[in-house]
């Protein structure tokens, strides 16, 4: 038996990066900032996929990250008047420094209690980002304008596309297998000689970095932010949204439900508000049911069929 | 030196002592039979060694070096692996992954490369006749697929200590016979083995030296047909009464 060949998604995904980097010269404004938009969602879906996906460990809290990260570059941006190339890397690495911190005490906590720990933390953020005086408080902080939308489109399709290939590296590779370990039953992976502390924090903490850098960028992106603008738990939903909608612990599966969920939700959005955020929920209850392992292994496997539901229904106990 | 000593090794929850004051020693080569009857402690013990529990008393030394306060992962890094009486399979996974994960960590860090881990992983396949499930789902494998897959993972760790908790649970009389022939193979390439077993034929077939658990003390230990036929062996398994008809 051989590897998988990777030659083939190799040369398909060179050439959607390609035919995007050029997009910009062929399509009206409102479909370049479509495709921002479709950016940071794809990067924040793919971000979230490294904990959450791989790792087996449902964050609820990564939009503290993402609020680190645009908070960080905007306060340096201003207050300090640091250059944006540096201001960003800053938000990035702090974010990461942030998640690997809070990571350690409360990775040790599994299911759901992991869950509600990180929504608190993302919760507390907002909170003390709220009263600190650096940050603007609940004002906010207003960043320059910048007239072209193209340093953010490229910002943003290079943050997605190093996100999807640390997705790809850990999809094959030694520290990617350890986690999918720890996912699958982590007493057996500490037993065969993974070192899981290490490898949960370090997935967390790159998982961070990512959000973190997408927030820095959509800081600058928006050039206005405050606490309940940016740490808004529907963000953290709609990675989960995506991530579970495409396929967690796939490579392809965020970028699909981002893609599906940010057209839809686009489209549905013009017409009105509140039917966007009902789809929202009405996607979570179809892929429970229909396709637990997301849109992906539907697409690979064709797996899709009443009878699959009627077993979903049954292990539900409905 | 013995490659694994262990000196008055004892685990309490709460008021119960789950094992007391076990100390052994195992030679290197050897296989060691760990019998004992349901709650006498034998997988409480095993998993004090391996570092899932902390201890409440005592020491193992492994070539030496203490064990005790060492995550887990430690331990199988330095060459001491086991294998779980409830068997943990990465479930999602298929069998062959299942055991690369194995060799890419293990004994010493395992294979760092990929397809070196690969590579590993279909030889213990093969050698413990797995080879035709190897793209098999790990949900999908039966009960006496499930115990190789387990043993294949802790071998694809290249241990020179393994501890099997109960790999031949389940299996039927033919499945037992080729366990214990791969047993006693396993000792050959040069692993020494500590086996808790259940099934008393497999346990004379193989075992060098056999010491027995009960209420969590060690009640004895030596040769298997010495040990098999100690009259507080027989009543501790069977009950007072089958060892008084049997006369021994």
């Amino acid at each position: 038996m051989r590897l998988p060949s990777r030659r083939v998604p190799t040369v398909a995904g060179a050439l959607v990066v390609a035919a995007l980097a050029l997009a910009p010269w062929g399509l009206s404004p409102f479909l370049v900032q479509f495709l921002i938009n479709l950016f940071m969602l794809a990067a924040l879906a793919e971000s979230w996929n490294i904990i959450g996906g791989f790792t087996g460990y449902a964050s609820f809290g990564n939009v503290a990250f993402f609020g680190i990260g645009a908070y960080t570059t905007a306060v340096l941006l201003t207050a300090a008047a640091w250059p944006f190339a540096l201001a960003l890397p800053a938000g990035g690495l702090l974010a990461m420094a942030f998640a690997g911190l809070i990571g350690m005490p409360i990775l040790r906590l599994k299911g759901h209690y992991f869950a509600i720990a990180t929504l608190g933390v993302a919760e507390t953020m907002r909170e003390i980002v709220y009263n600190l005086k650096i940050t603007g408080g609940g004002t906010g902080l207003t960043m320059p304008i910048t007239r072209s939308p193209l340093p953010f489109f490229y910002l943003m399709l290079a943050i997605l596309v190093a996100a999807t290939l640390v997705n790809w590296w850990l999809s094959a590779s030694r520290f990617g297998y350890g986690l999918i370990a720890i996912r699958e039953d982590e007493d057996a992976a500490m037993a065969m000689g993974i070192n899981t502390a290490l490898y949960k924090t370090a997935a967390f903490a790159l998982s961070g970095a990512f959000a973190g850098l997408v927030g820095g960028v959509f800081a600058y992106w928006i050039t206005f932010i405050d606490p309940e603008g940016v740490f808004r738990v529907i963000v953290t939903i709609q990675m989960i949204i995506m991530a579970v909608f495409g396929g967690m612990g796939t490579v392809v599966g965020p970028l699909l439900g981002a893609l599906v969920l940010a057209s839809v939700s686009e489209l549905l959005s013009t017409q009105l508000v509140s039917l966007a955020e009902l789809f929202n929920g009405l996607i979570v209850i179809l892929v429970v049911l229909f396709m637990p392992k997301g849109l992906a292994e539907v697409i690979s496997k064709r797996e899709f069929s009443l009878k699959k539901l009627a077993r979903n229904l049954r292990e539900y106990g409905v | 030196m013995a490659l694994i000593e262990a000196r008055g090794v004892t685990k309490r929850f709460g008021g119960l002592a789950a094992v007391s004051e076990v100390s052994f020693d195992l030679q290197d080569g050897e296989i060691l039979g760990l019998i004992g009857p349901n709650g006498s402690g034998k997988t409480t013990l095993v998993n004090v060694i391996s570092g899932a529990l902390p201890y409440s008393g005592g020491e193992v030394r492994f070539q030496g070096d203490s064990l005790r306060g060492l995550p887990p992962y430690a331990i199988g890094r330095l060459g001491v692996s086991r294998t779980f009486q409830i068997v943990k399979p990465f479930r999602n996974l298929t069998v062959v992954e299942n055991v690369m994960v194995g060799a890419l960590f293990g004994a010493h860090g395992g294979a760092r490369a990929l397809a070196v881990a690969r590579h590993r992983a279909e030889e213990v396949l093969d050698f413990v006749s797995l080879t035709h499930r190897a793209g098999a789902a790990a949900d999908g494998l039966n009960v006496p697929e499930r115990k190789r897959m387990e043993l294949a993972r802790a071998l694809a760790m290249r241990p020179t200590v393994l501890f099997l908790d109960e790999v031949m649970a389940g299996l039927n009389p033919s499945e037992i016979d080729a366990a214990v022939a791969l047993i006693k193979q396993i000792r050959d390439r040069g692993t020494t083995l500590v086996v808790i077993e259940h099934v008393m034929k497999a346990i004379r077939d193989l075992s060098d030296r056999i010491l027995v658990l009960f209420h969590g003390e060690k009640l004895t230990e030596g040769p298997p047909r010495e040990v098999l036929n100690n009259p507080d062996v027989v009543s501790a398994y069977l009950g007072r009464r089958y060892a008084e008809q049997s006369g021994a």
